[in-house]
């Protein structure tokens, strides 16, 4: 038990360590870079993006059995939640991973976009409970 | 302050998404794992809770769920209990195994944080590393001065965090997992997000 808990912890550590180090080397942390692909300038990083979804797409059909049975699926706020964070990755420069790549790159300012987001998470915890109570689907639920 | 070509970029992460689900098990998600970040007090009781019933033996567990019967239903309730009992014995047991799975919250901290220091050192390796007290010169030229600067990036972080949650995703869970499995919400979710980015940016771009 208590080895496969150092393993658990080292696994999720080498996996985000090897994720900032991709993303950053990509350029998404970098708002020029970011600003030139959405006003549709240079294209590189949305080609990385779709090559690496089709990369996946491929390593999926592969690796069928291994996928966890949890699917996402529609729920009222899909549109909605996309629309909005579409918007603020428009001006902040920055999804949920890539703030702390923009922290890594030495960028102060994203200090605030992670209080915003940590903000951002908790009021819709607060919202969810008290207003909307669909299932949302998210990205790990156990 | 060289970028990978766009192929490097889709091998590399490709290979992190397909590395996420041999070494972890999951598909890749990083709101998800904000939401158990920010939302730990429930992920600590509901650690707490689980290790309790594991804990406790059956006997235990019974009398508890018993007391607690009487209490919201009366002695009434008990008249079936006979016939209830050997589907209850299966469904405690269910539970049991669920609760063995859990991700403690600490471990997608731990991710978090990872991705911090593995951006950290592309930037120091790269030589991309410059303490700034701006995002970008294009960021500075959208919002001007440094206290809108500050402001948008605060109320732009709001929007992601908040978004994000709502969407049941961002771009590593819809985006990347999800469309590379076709999943048809998730597909639709990265087209509304990417064209609500790119709209902004062009009337960003067009205002100044």
């Amino acid at each position: 038990m208590k080895q496969s808990r150092t393993r658990m912890y080292l696994s999720y550590g080498l996996m985000g360590g090897l994720m900032g180090y991709v993303i950053a080397r990509i350029g998404f942390g970098d708002y020029d870079e970011l600003h030139s692909m959405f006003i549709l300038e240079d294209l590189r990083m949305l080609y990385a993006f779709a090559g690496a979804v089709a990369l996946s797409l491929l390593g999926f059909i592969v690796l069928a059995r291994r996928i966890p049975k949890q699917e996402k699926f529609f729920q009222p706020g899909t549109i909605p939640g996309s629309m909005l964070f579409g918007f603020g990755w428009a001006v902040c420069g920055a999804c949920p991973s890539m703030v702390f790549i923009q922290l890594g790159a030495g960028k102060i300012p994203a200090v605030m976009t992670m209080v915003g987001i940590v903000l951002g998470v908790y009021l819709h915890k607060k919202v969810h409970a008290r207003y909307f109570r669909w299932d949302t689907g998210s990205c790990v639920s156990d | 302050m060289e970028y990978w070509p766009w192929w490097v970029g889709a091998l590399a992460l490709g290979g992190v998404s397909l590395a996420y689900l041999l070494l972890i098990g999951k598909m890749l998600g990083v709101s998800g794992s904000w939401a158990k970040v920010v939302g730990w007090k429930e992920d600590r009781e509901l650690a707490r809770s689980a290790a309790e019933l594991e804990d406790a033996d059956d006997g235990e567990i019974e009398d508890a769920l018993l007391a607690a019967t009487l209490a919201e239903f009366g002695a009434g309730a008990m008249d079936e209990k006979s016939i209830d009992e050997t589907p209850d014995s299966g469904a405690t047991e269910t539970t049991a195994t669920q609760t063995v799975t859990h991700t403690p919250w600490t471990a997608h901290l731990t991710f978090l944080l990872a991705m911090f220091i593995g951006g950290l050192i592309a930037a120091l390796t790269s030589g991309q590393f410059e303490i700034e007290l701006q995002l970008s010169d294009t960021h500075s030229r959208i919002f001007g001065g440094s206290m809108e600067i500050w402001l948008s990036l605060l109320f732009g972080g709001m929007m992601v965090g908040f978004g994000t949650q709502m969407a049941g995703g961002c771009t590593s869970g819809h985006g990347l997992s999800g469309c590379a499995r076709l999943i048809p919400a998730s597909l639709l979710s990265t087209v509304v997000f990417m064209f609500s980015a790119i709209g902004l940016s062009l009337l960003m771009e067009a205002a100044i």
